[in-house]
């Protein structure tokens, strides 16, 4: 039983191709990997960054082409059309195997818990890709392509990454302009759901920063923008209000956040209206997020008390830092990956020494219950000594393949285990039929007297 | 007695450096197990105040040792109740340690050292050390919430907050600590001031005697009055309001401990 791990992700192919991959209903694609021979057990992780398939086979190479074609000709259409060979070498004048990376075993393993933990992401560190990884594996059980191996590894996959987020700082510090404006904005409210947001714009800055702020439970947000139509069009996707920038002097006074990201030569909020807008406010504090260049708020109402200014330099430093950061964690992550892989590959290596280890304990059994039964023929024996002979041949059996035994399931993970996997099958004729075995090779040399 | 003392410091001691481990690990469970040891060295204390006051011969309620483990027990109570609610753990530390230093210097005092109250006062001494102890526990807090209060502001206004790796707490968190600390510790003090007169009448005839610690406690009150009618008329920004709950409590140690010691 071998793994295979065969995809493309952010760093191996082009956005244009990987949304050619891009897979809603994967059930279909597995149910066809796991049709033919090749393939006994398959998972498809399919993100914005990655297309993979996982699959559990006994035959690595056959696997591997079958995956390559099933890749290159016979991938579902999805909305973008399909991907394939043909168009991969129209589009980029290389066929579709030159942007497909292949794992085999250990690598395959450690690849599928580096991509749970977050390790392999474009984002490192960022939080979906474990509930993408589950909701693949979750495709593949309902689909029926998952088994014993594959469930057990991705089981470990979800167990290490939750390891490397709760021993590492590789989830710490947001990497994402808007994250980074709601933990600012965090710093100076204690409860958003009593706060009010005023959002200039209707950019994606500032839909990325509504979503973040409405997912830490902002309690009212009301979108200003020059167009009122796409300032609208925002509003009803978020189930807040909209305004033009008309408006502006009169939304600034109520809002407790501000967050601008508007093409304007002046700045939209000057020293003098802020002053106006904060008298208003009694006091209270407010918190301005500028990410627009050329800047939307004068740099001088972060002057004004009472007013907490940022614009998108103070903000992208942090986003730096916090990147640089989450790298330095990758090295400690790595070491939980290594361990975890150590332990899967001890299980997988248990599992392969099973069939042996059964095989050797069969023949022994039918080896002594032939010899017992020969024996009992023979002699004369009250039912006390036939259960006394009985209990002795089982113990010299017990005892004579204790050893072997205990090295085979020992040394199963290690290389030493294919070799005396391989020896013990020889030496004791497992690969052998059964029937000349107890009766020839085995005969008694007393019987010839 | 001593003994529930000794493990109250001792606790005391123990969620204050576990506020402070909270805080640099960063570990939110390790923080909010301070908080457990500041609810369990407050249960310990009370014991301790229990069973002391039950004993056949009292110790003086006016000695300033063993008032001073009072307020800090009261601003234990208070900050517990606080940061159950809130995002304040560096404030739990810092009410932690000081609390452990308070019990720690009861434990040292000298019981003999100890100021009798006269038998004819009544029950006015002990009001008036309860009532007075509880606003000071309470205008403490406001103050210590105000410095706070002005660190986190500086750190927001100079961009440092946002290369913290922990946030602190919130400006809005210390805002409310110190609203509401002002709100119920200013009518104890007016209440202590009240019985604290009327002790004086028991045992002097007059209401005012108008001693040092009694004048500039006054216009301590006066001071508190102040910043109690501007705040809650809304007249009052959060950073201005922080600026005098520290202004005000300096005032305040200074005239009920201050006066007495340059005496």
């Amino acid at each position: 039983m071998k793994l295979l791990l065969v995809g493309m992700n952010h760093r191996s192919a082009p956005v244009e191709m990987r949304e050619r991959f891009a897979i809603d209903d994967p059930a279909p694609a597995l149910e066809k990997l796991v049709a033919g021979d090749e393939i006994e057990e398959a998972v498809l992780i399919s993100t914005c960054n990655r297309v993979e398939i996982v699959v559990q086979t006994p035959n690595v190479e056959a696997a591997r082409h079958r995956l390559v074609r099933f890749f290159g000709t016979e991938w579902p259409a999805g909305p973008q059309g399909s991907g394939g060979s043909e168009w991969a070498t129209r589009t980029h004048g290389a066929a579709i195997e030159d942007h497909l990376y292949v794992y085999r075993d250990a690598e395959a393993i450690a690849h599928v818990f580096r991509v749970a933990s977050a390790i392999d992401s474009m984002v490192v560190g960022e939080p979906q890709i474990l509930g993408q990884v589950k909701d693949a594996y979750r495709h593949a059980v309902d689909a029926g392509s998952c088994g014993p191996i594959l469930s057990r590894l991705f089981q470990r996959a979800f167990a290490t990454a939750k390891r490397v987020r709760s021993e590492t700082r590789i989830g710490h510090g947001a990497v994402s302009m808007a994250r980074i404006g709601v933990d600012l904005v965090a710093q100076v409210f204690e409860d958003l759901g009593s706060k009010k947001a005023l959002l200039v714009g209707a950019g994606e800055m500032v839909e990325a920063a509504l979503a973040a702020l409405q997912g830490n439970g902002l309690g009212h947000a009301t979108i200003a923008n020059r167009s009122l139509e796409r300032a609208r069009d925002l509003a009803e996707r978020f189930g807040v209000t909209a305004f033009g920038l008309d408006a502006l002097p009169r939304l600034l006074a109520e809002a407790d956040v501000v967050l601008t990201s508007v093409a304007v030569a002046e700045p939209i909020l000057g020293v003098e209206l802020a002053r106006e807008v904060l008298a208003r406010r009694r006091g209270r504090p407010v918190v301005v997020i500028d990410l627009g260049v050329p800047r939307n708020v004068a740099p001088e109402v972060g002057e004004i008390d009472n007013v907490y200014l940022y614009d998108v330099d103070d903000l992208q430093g942090i986003a730096s830092q916090n990147a640089e950061e989450r790298q330095r964690e990758v090295a400690r992550a790595g070491r939980i990956v290594s361990a975890e892989c150590q332990r899967f590959e001890g299980w997988l290596g248990a599992l392969e020494a099973l069939p042996t280890i059964r095989d050797l304990s069969a023949r022994a059994e039918a080896l002594r219950r032939a010899e017992f039964e020969r024996s009992v023929a023979r002699l004369d024996l009250d039912e006390e000594q036939r259960a006394g002979l009985e209990t002795m041949t089982r113990s010299l059996v017990s005892k004579l393949l204790h050893h072997p035994l205990t090295r085979l399931r020992k040394e199963s993970d290690r290389a030493e285990g294919l070799a005396l996997r391989g020896a013990a099958r020889v030496l004791f004729g497992l690969d052998e039929p059964e029937a000349g075995a107890d009766s020839e090779a085995l005969d008694d040399p007393a019987d010839d007297t | 007695m001593t003994e529930f003392h000794q493990a109250a410091a001792a606790v005391y001691l123990a969620s204050g450096i576990a506020a402070l481990l909270g805080i640099v690990l960063p570990s939110e469970r390790i923080a909010r197990a301070s908080l457990y040891g500041l609810v369990v060295g407050a249960v310990l204390q009370g014991i301790a105040f229990a069973t002391l006051h039950r004993a056949a011969a009292p110790p003086a309620l006016t000695d300033w040792v063993s008032v001073g483990a009072l307020v800090a027990w009261m601003a234990v109570v208070v900050m517990v109740f606080f940061a159950w609610r809130m995002r304040l753990t560096t404030l739990a530390a810092v009410v932690g340690f000081v609390a452990f230093l308070f019990v720690f210097a009861s434990l040292l005092k000298d019981p003999s050292t100890s100021v009798a109250v006269a038998g004819e006062a009544g029950a006015w001494p002990h009001a008036h050390v309860l009532l007075a102890s509880a606003g000071i526990s309470l205008l403490g807090v406001a103050g210590l919430a105000g410095i706070f209060y002005l660190i986190e502001h500086r750190r927001l206004k100079s961009k440092r907050a946002l290369k913290r790796r922990v946030p602190g707490p919130s400006l809005e968190a210390l805002d409310r600590v110190g609203v509401a600390s002002l709100a119920a510790g200013f009518p104890l003090l007016t209440l202590g001031l009240a019985t604290g007169m009327m002790w004086q009448r028991s045992e002097n005839g007059v209401l005012f005697a108008g001693g040092p610690h009694e004048v500039w406690t006054l216009v301590a009150w006066l001071f508190y009055a102040g910043v109690v009618f501007v705040r809650f008329r809304g007249q009052q920004g959060a950073r201005q309001g922080a600026a005098t709950a520290v202004a005000g409590f300096v005032f305040l140690t200074f005239a009920v401990v201050g006066v007495g010691v340059l005496r």
